[in-house]
């Protein structure tokens, strides 16, 4: 009765945002002059598990797209939508999940899907395209072994370097970012542990009061909306000495350890009982428990939060030049015990996170061409451009004496500033017209043939030498010269770089799935509950809450299977290693 | 017309089969969206997972039912949402007399206006969604609310006040929002049931004597307490389906362990922990358990009021 109420409301909801879509659609034919070679324009239905937007992609990048392919990207986005699984669930039922799938893969996804007839085998459209030619090896990989034989999905992220270098770039997964100009006020404080950055953190809230628009700052801000096995933002304090998830444990980057996540001497519950530690400190902003990433990223963008792991976050919402100049920004200060983990590079393309075209889509043909042109250079600086790729050449950089630069208004807008957009461009704001698609087709650290530079511009040459604001100057002193968090973190021998593989994870029985479901919504109820906790004494007793309720629920059968997979990771990572190392050879 | 002036038809099978017509559509509506569903039941017994069709599936029996009672976690589990369940449908049952009083209240206003801007305004929250009501409470209640703000700012508080993301007196504030919510459409049935009470009844007591209370608790109370236990068995039939969408947009992972009712579970564990095979199970099992529940009431009610529904 319930599926049958919930695809009612969808049909409905999806007729309104045809009309919709249908009215968008006839004022935008009226204002632009594409030159593109079709001649109808389509509305294209994007089910894409990676996007943080739900809706119709407006700005530049939509720009973009209708005057190449004469096509607007509708997308359907699951982490927008909430509960979980429910859009994949019902969208998959009712046999269509969109034109163009960009999707997770784990757990059997993938093959479910080719399984269940939802993606169309791409075989016979990709043959005489650039991205079959140029990534072959990868995308057979990565379609080998289904059930039934074609193409039916290419993975993301293909890189022709090493498993051991950094796919991240110059700044790993996690790192702790912390506000500059605060940290250099009370003097650089030295941090030897994790639970140094506490008294630190204190003085930071004290020494900036107020963010920018004069609201009270926060040393630390949460969001639930990608808590999955477990609480995002506590993860990553493991993932700082070089852990990561897969499923319920936490796999360390060389292979030597896997930790159980609820085991009491957890990073997972170390880096819990750091937060109640700093909530009990008053750090930590109480709308954590109720807000969502939109309204967090507008809170590092305004300068409320004054620390930050992710570098894609903090830094990239806050660091504007203007602010650099005036000595302003979030940097990466250096604990001494951490190892920040990073993933290294995908020779095999990552298989975890793939595009895919449903086997519904009206017009395959243009659909094909539009990924095809995604993983091409111009695609990658484009697509790319939500996670520090160039942009439009000729607005926000250009080639002067052969070198890639920035121009004035690049300096302005990027990475993912609120400038408007001239209206030859597309007009609307920088930031609301990047690409909501949020997928990495080529590693972001492989070299761009127009350019010979990376794809991310953080590391150009031309950029890095322009890092020389104040802020700039002050860290890099700091950092002992190096120009980068990676190049620092390398400096120091702390960088936890795991070899990139084609590994995903198989698929499981139901019943584990099931356990295991109930077993997330436990752990990630009580991880919220030790968190804000009162007292120790409660923290203790929501520990002791979460084990005892996961263990009867039969958590060790997932656990069982779940280090199986970490080890069967281990060994791939050590596979394509050696691989590449062969091939190379 | 024609076949019956030339008399081949008696007319009385003319007549029941034209009213027959005239309910096929509601017999119709009543199979597609009553019945027919039950043919999702079917779910239960496979180990459905959803990219795949049915037919794709392995059949599996009984099996999502004994893992409902597998171990004592799983009835630990179980056992705390039947509690909130109950708890949460007994206090509306318990405030269902609410409305009753309301109406008799509401009935004795003689400025007329001012009755129906009563009845208006609590009338009208019936129709606002849950998910607005929601969105209210957070800017009211969060902890950057006006509620919190207001009392921070007359130094009432000295730190804000956790009103939705906290395990405090989560059904009270459940039934509260619910009655908020209900009180004024609730009220309608009864105040159309004591217009149809005879006036006559009135205007013998009065000329008897008697004073307004006096006509509101021998006269209004009574002629409406037909009224009243009619709508208590069907609540009671309503037993275990106390709606998902209030505890859906309330609920938290603070307050999940007391907010979460069979519906919110089945929920829960069906869409977002994806396993659709188990949550039919369950909702089968509910539904077992809803009809047995008014199977009982009714033999009750039978046998001491002399009434039955069905």
């Amino acid at each position: 009765m319930r599926k049958k109420q919930i695809s009612v409301i969808l049909c409905a909801v999806l007729t309104v945002t045809a009309v919709l879509g249908g009215c968008k659609k006839e004022v935008s034919v009226e204002n632009t002059t594409g030159n593109s070679s079709y001649d109808k324009l389509i509305t294209v239905d994007v089910f894409d598990t990676l996007a943080n937007y739900q809706g119709i992609q407006s700005g530049w990048f939509a720009k973009v797209v209708k005057d190449k392919f004469n096509m607007e990207l509708n997308i359907i986005a699951p982490n927008v939508a909430g509960g979980g699984d429910t859009l994949f669930q019902t969208r998959s039922a009712a046999g269509n999940l969109g034109d163009l799938i960009i999707t997770k893969t784990e757990s059997g996804r993938f093959e479910n899907m080719v399984k269940a007839g939802l993606l169309m085998d791409m075989a016979p459209l990709l043959k005489d395209k650039n991205v079959y030619k140029n990534y072959e090896d990868a995308i057979l990989n990565m379609n080998k072994g289904l059930v039934k034989e074609g193409i039916y999905a290419i993975p993301s992220e293909i890189s022709s370097q090493s498993p051991n270098v950094s796919a991240d770039g110059i700044e790993p997964l996690v790192a702790p970012y912390l506000r500059w100009d605060g940290y250099k006020a009370i003097g650089y404080p030295e941090m030897k542990t994790l639970e140094d950055m506490i008294p630190v953190m204190k003085q930071l809230q004290e020494q900036i009061p107020k963010s920018d628009s004069g609201k009270k700052t926060y040393a630390l801000s949460l969001f639930k909306d990608w808590d999955d096995s477990m609480m995002v933002m506590a993860k990553n304090y493991a993932s700082l000495y070089g852990y990561q998830e897969i499923g319920f444990v936490m796999e360390k980057y060389d292979g030597r350890d896997f930790q159980n996540i609820v085991d009491s001497d957890s990073y997972y519950v170390k880096a819990l009982h750091f937060l109640f530690n700093a909530n009990q400190e008053g750090l930590i902003d109480p709308e954590s428990t109720t807000q969502n990433y939109d309204i967090l990223s507008d809170k590092y963008r305004d300068g409320q939060v004054l620390t930050s792991l992710w570098s894609w976050q903090g830094q990239s919402y806050y660091n504007t030049r203007e602010r650099k100049e005036e000595g302003k920004g979030i940097m990466p200060a250096f604990i001494e015990d951490m190892a920040p983990y990073t993933d290294g590079c995908y020779s095999m393309g990552n298989g975890k996170a793939v595009i895919a075209i449903g086997s519904q889509a009206k017009e395959p043909e243009r659909l094909a061409a539009f990924i095809d042109w995604m993983y091409s250079p111009e695609g990658m600086e484009l697509v790319s451009q939500a996670n520090g790729a160039a942009g439009p050449m000729g607005l926000t950089w250009e080639m002067k004496d052969e070198k890639a630069v920035y121009t004035d208004y690049g300096w302005k807008a990027l990475p993912t500033n609120d400038v408007p957009v001239p209206e030859e461009w597309g007009g609307g704001s920088w930031k609301d017209g990047v690409s909501a698609l949020n997928y990495k087709p080529l590693a972001m650290v492989d070299t761009d043939p127009i350019t010979n530079e990376p794809y991310l511009t953080t590391m150009w040459s031309s950029v890095l030498q322009m890092n020389d604001t104040p802020l700039d100057t002050d860290w890099q002193k700091y950092a002992q010269g190096a120009k980068t968090t990676i190049e620092l973190l390398k400096k120091k021998g702390a960088l936890s770089v795991a070899p990139g593989t084609s590994y995903i994870q198989p698929k499981e029985e139901s019943d584990i799935t099931t356990l295991r479901g109930q077993c997330k919504a436990v752990i990630v109820d009580d991880s919220w509950k030790m968190v804000f906790a009162a007292d120790e004494a409660e923290f203790d007793s929501a520990l002791q809450h979460m084990q005892d309720t996961v263990g009867g629920l039969g958590y060790d059968r997932v656990l069982e299977v779940d280090l199986k997979n970490a080890k069967d990771l281990a060994a791939a990572r050590k596979t394509a290693l050696d691989e590449y190392n062969r091939r190379s050879n | 017309m024609k076949s019956l002036s030339a008399g081949k038809t008696p007319r009385s099978t003319v007549q029941s089969r034209r009213l027959f017509y005239c309910i096929l559509p509601f017999i119709i509506l009543c199979f597609l969206f009553s019945y027919f569903p039950l043919y999702g039941w079917i779910y239960a017994f496979f180990d459905y997972k959803p990219p795949l069709k049915l037919s794709q599936c392995e059949f599996v029996g009984w099996k999502w039912f004994k893992t409902l009672f597998a171990n004592k976690t799983q009835i630990g589990q179980m056992i705390q949402v039947m509690k909130n369940t109950f708890a949460m449908s007994l206090l509306g049952i318990a405030t269902s007399i609410l409305p009753m009083g309301f109406a008799v209240f509401l009935n004795e206003i003689q400025c007329r206006w001012f009755k129906n801007l009563v009845q208006t305004l609590t009338t009208l929250p019936n129709f606002i969604s849950w998910v607005l009501v929601y969105s209210v409470a957070f800017c009211l209640f969060t902890d950057s609310g006006m509620v919190n703000n207001f009392l921070l700012g007359h130094g009432m508080i000295q730190a804000p006040v956790k009103f939705l993301d906290s395990d405090t007196h989560t059904y009270l504030w459940m039934t509260m929002w619910n009655l908020w919510k209900g009180l004024g459409w609730g009220a309608i049935m009864y105040l159309a049931a004591i217009a149809g009470i005879d006036p006559e009844l009135y205007d013998a007591a009065r000329v008897d004597g008697a004073n307004r209370f006096q006509l509101m608790k021998r006269i209004t109370v009574p002629c409406l307490l037909p009224t009243f236990f009619v709508l208590l068995m069907l609540s009671i039939a309503n037993f275990l389906n106390n709606g998902m969408d209030q505890y859906y947009v309330f609920q938290n992972s603070f307050n999940k362990t007391h907010i979460q009712v069979l519906d919110l579970y089945v929920y829960n564990v069906g869409m977002t922990g994806s396993s659709l095979s188990l949550a039919t199970a369950i909702s089968m099992l509910k539904s077992l358990v809803s009809v047995t529940l008014l199977l009982t009431v009714n033999f009750v009610s039978k046998k001491t009021r002399g009434e039955a529904i069905i």
